[in-house]
């Protein structure tokens, strides 16, 4: 009897612990140097000033590689696609806005099967094939 | 030994760098996709295509004007025969083995077009037009044994099938033509 009454009260005390550790972290909205890395991957700025331009080779681009494209949003310079594959499901994000007078900043973020990918490589691969869409359209 | 194997083959095939990768197919879908298209008003070239997509039996659910871009979605029944009878047959497999076993079959589809054209580079009277269309497949219940399959197991694919998109294409070419030699 008193041995079950022991297990009984380790298993609220390991409850109370699993309670405690679901609080969110401190640093949940604090910007890590490993964001900062990110982000410097997803951007690329390039040296034109048509943003309705950039965007159609956005999409031309998303769509040579297969995505399929969910929505474009073109006051916000937003284009939203997505492409399915053996393994799972891909999703994207691009923001085209301007930067300066100039340029035009590019920026992308991927997810699959709801985990960010932060891959640097592929940030780098789709910025090789929105070169080339710039150049062609 | 075998196991490393089975991971590395895993690995290879979700490697996030290849999804932004061009494959060799690329190009072939996108001649297959696409067609340019001589017309010099592009509001009229992307309501004909709403009207063949219509024509086709599809409901126009998203259109960007500025963006030269329509989404499109039908739904049908993705019942098969062949699917049927094979269900039938793994049935009466299964009786014989003293087991349940009753196969989840396609029931439903959602055919979803997505198009999207923009000026062909240094001309003002010809458009490049590019459609895909993709379809997504609801799976009915079943089971195996003693486990029950729950319905609703959703599939996706793409449609490569060329004579979906040349009966696209030839339809939105006769429409352009209509649109802009009105009698």
């Amino acid at each position: 009897m008193n041995g079950r009454f022991l297990i009984l009260s380790f298993f609220f005390v390991l409850q109370a612990c699993s309670t405690g550790s679901t609080k969110p972290p401190e640093n949940l909205l604090s910007l890590t140097e490993a964001q900062m890395k990110i982000r410097s991957y997803q951007t690329r700025v390039f040296d034109l000033s048509d943003q309705q331009k950039t965007l159609r080779a956005v999409v031309s681009a998303l769509m040579d590689l297969g995505f399929i494209v969910e929505r474009v949003n073109v006051p916000m310079g937003l284009v939203t696609a997505a492409k399915f594959g053996n393994s799972g499901f891909i999703e994207a994000t691009v923001m085209i806005k301007p930067k300066g007078d100039s340029q035009i900043e590019v920026r992308v973020n991927a997810i699959f099967n709801t985990k960010p990918i932060e891959d640097p490589k592929a940030y780098q691969n789709f910025f090789t094939t929105l070169q080339k869409s710039l150049f062609s359209s | 030994m075998l196991l490393a194997v089975l991971l590395t083959s895993c690995a290879t095939t979700s490697k996030p760098a290849t999804f932004f990768q061009l494959t060799p197919s690329s190009a072939k879908y996108k001649a297959l996709q696409s067609r340019i298209i001589e017309t010099s008003n592009d509001n009229e070239l992307l309501s004909a295509s709403a009207a063949v997509l219509q024509d086709l039996g599809f409901q126009i659910e998203e259109s960007v004007v500025d963006a030269g871009m329509l989404r499109a979605v039908k739904e049908r029944s993705a019942r098969k025969y062949s699917q049927e009878i094979g269900r039938v047959f793994v049935f009466l497999l299964g009786i014989l083995g003293r087991q349940i076993i009753i196969l989840p079959v396609d029931l439903h589809q959602q055919i979803a077009a997505t198009l999207i054209m923009h000026p062909v580079k240094n001309s003002t009277s010809h458009y490049n037009v590019r459609i895909i269309f993709h379809r997504t497949i609801w799976q009915s219940d079943g089971s195996s044994g003693a486990q029950s399959i729950p319905p609703g197991l959703q599939t996706m694919e793409m449609i490569y099938n060329p004579e979906i998109y040349q009966q696209f294409f030839a339809k939105l070419s006769k429409s352009v033509f209509l649109e802009i030699h009105q009698i």
